[in-house]
């Protein structure tokens, strides 16, 4: 069997591809990036670029060595943290306890007169059926101004806000106590800038619908405690007072720095240390000495510095 | 009419010490009637809980005063004692001054105690110590704060400080309008 054709058809389409560069490209398989470092024909490149630049890469055959990657297998790490499951809301805890299971209710409710499906709610929703229809229903204690139709949307609206509040008393109760700290905050911040003027804020600009800003009330022990109670907190303001002054007991100026040394010490060491050592405190100090110890030859010669310290002695005493 | 906050409870503690040490017990720990302070209108009354609890019913600028006033809270939050307050220190006083008879009239005119009045002194009062004024027949007059201890006393000459003015009965005339 002759397979030359079939040889030579393979090395021509190797050769279609096979490219003459002056310097190898350069691989990084890494990124799977081939660069081309060989200099550009700047003459071709200003005359025309855009045909330079295709006829400069190479074309993809249909049939040519393309390798066919397999699907990456590494699992990359999560950036972000899990999500946190979200805190129940009042009713999940109750329906929860109680064990009632969700119903979940269609958007859509069949409505028999009308013979069509209509929104729950919303565009033409049914839960504005009552409000919207042409005769109504009085009742036999109704005013005379009684509007059959407002008071079924003032009810209505007022079902809205009320589970307005109950989501947002739901969201205030899900959040954590830093989310409550950061808003703190915050709003502490607000405050401040908001009163930060020469005015103290009195003559800024208010917002639409701004809350006006009310400081924390005081908030006094009522008037009729238990007689025992308080006299049970009297005397231990007074224990607290009379331990206090036993600690913090006042002395009379004079003897001060000896007094801070206790034991009625004449010597005030702190000061007497600091004069010794030239300022560099008694760890230094202690240092020096022993190898003052260690070393005969010197001793004679720091005998100087321990007559300083004497004299830092003597001047503590006269300060004291 | 409200109770003392704790601040002011130590406020008004501290200043009675001055004067009667650890006798304070006795005024908050009475065997007789439960008796308590209160804060109205910046005054504190020391107060038995009965007539408390009576003046409750008054409303806040209808009730002019109730129990005894001891003293009042300046407004940068410092408390003050006032004469009406003598009888308790009087009672529970750790140092006490006796004037002579011609010094008692000066004393109750607002000066303050010299040297040449001086009846009595407790033994080893210190100095700046809260003392109570008497009178030679033992009649509380006042109260102040010594300049010198009794130890020095004995170098100064008759026209020296010995102790200063804080209070005196004169205020009662003085200072009608505003003491209670």
């Amino acid at each position: 069997m002759d397979v030359s054709a079939i040889i030579e058809a393979e090395a021509a389409k190797h050769s279609a591809i096979a490219v003459e560069k002056d310097s190898a490209v350069e691989i990084d398989a890494g990124l799977l990036t081939i660069t081309d470092p060989n200099p550009i024909d700047s003459q071709s490149y200003s005359a025309d670029k855009e045909t330079y630049l295709t006829e400069l890469a190479r074309e993809v055959f249909p049939d040519g060595p393309l390798a066919l990657l397999p699907k990456p297998t590494t699992q990359l790490p999560r950036a972000k943290p899990l999500p946190k499951p979200k805190p129940p809301t009042k009713w999940e805890q109750f329906s929860a306890a109680k064990g009632i299971s969700k119903k979940i209710k269609d958007r859509k409710l069949w409505d028999e007169e009308r013979q069509e499906w209509v929104n729950r709610w919303g565009v033409d929703g049914k839960n504005k059926e009552k409000e919207e229809q042409w005769i109504h229903e009085l009742p036999d204690n109704a005013d005379d101004d009684f509007n059959p139709a407002a008071a079924a949307r003032a009810e209505r609206k007022k079902r809205v806000a009320k589970n307005e509040k109950q989501k947002l008393a739901n969201m205030a109760r899900a959040q954590t106590s830093e989310q409550r700290e950061r808003k703190a905050e915050i709003e502490r911040t607000l405050l401040t800038t908001k009163s930060s003027t020469a005015s103290m804020g009195k003559f800024d600009k208010k917002l639409e619908g701004e809350p006006k800003v009310r400081g924390v009330k005081r908030k006094f022990a009522p008037n009729e405690i238990p007689s025992e109670q308080e006299k049970k907190t009297s005397l231990a303001i007074l224990s607290k007072l009379d331990s206090g002054t036993a600690k913090v007991g006042k002395k009379p100026k004079g003897d001060h720095a000896s007094g801070a040394e206790g034991d009625g010490a004449v010597l005030n060491v702190r000061k007497a240390l600091r004069h010794a050592s030239g300022g560099r405190g008694g760890a230094a100090l202690g240092r020096e000495l022993g190898r003052n110890n260690s070393s005969r030859g010197r001793a004679g010669a720091r005998g100087g510095r321990r007559g300083s310290s004497s004299r830092g002695k003597g001047r503590g005493k006269s300060s004291s | 009419m409200r109770p003392l906050t704790e601040e002011e409870q130590a406020a008004v503690f501290s200043k009675l010490a001055n004067y009667i040490g650890k006798n304070i017990v006795h005024l908050v720990d009475r065997n007789d009637e439960a008796y308590c302070f209160r804060l109205h209108r910046d005054r504190v009354y020391y107060v038995s809980e009965s007539s408390m609890r009576l003046a409750i019913s008054v409303a806040r600028p209808n009730l002019v005063s109730l129990g005894t006033c001891f003293g009042k809270f300046s407004k940068s939050g410092k408390f003050k004692l006032h004469i009406t307050a003598l009888d308790y220190l009087a009672q529970y006083a750790k140092y006490k001054v006796w004037v002579k008879p011609n010094g008692e009239m000066p004393f109750l005119y607002g000066n303050h105690v010299v040297k040449a009045h001086l009846g009595r002194i407790t033994e080893d009062t210190p100095e700046h110590q809260g003392v109570v004024v008497y009178s030679m027949r033992d009649i509380p007059l006042g109260f102040g704060v010594t300049a010198r201890s009794t130890v020095d006393t004995r170098k100064l000459d008759p026209t020296a400080i010995l102790v200063y003015r804080q209070a005196d009965a004169g205020e009662y005339l003085r200072d009608e309008d505003t003491l209670f």
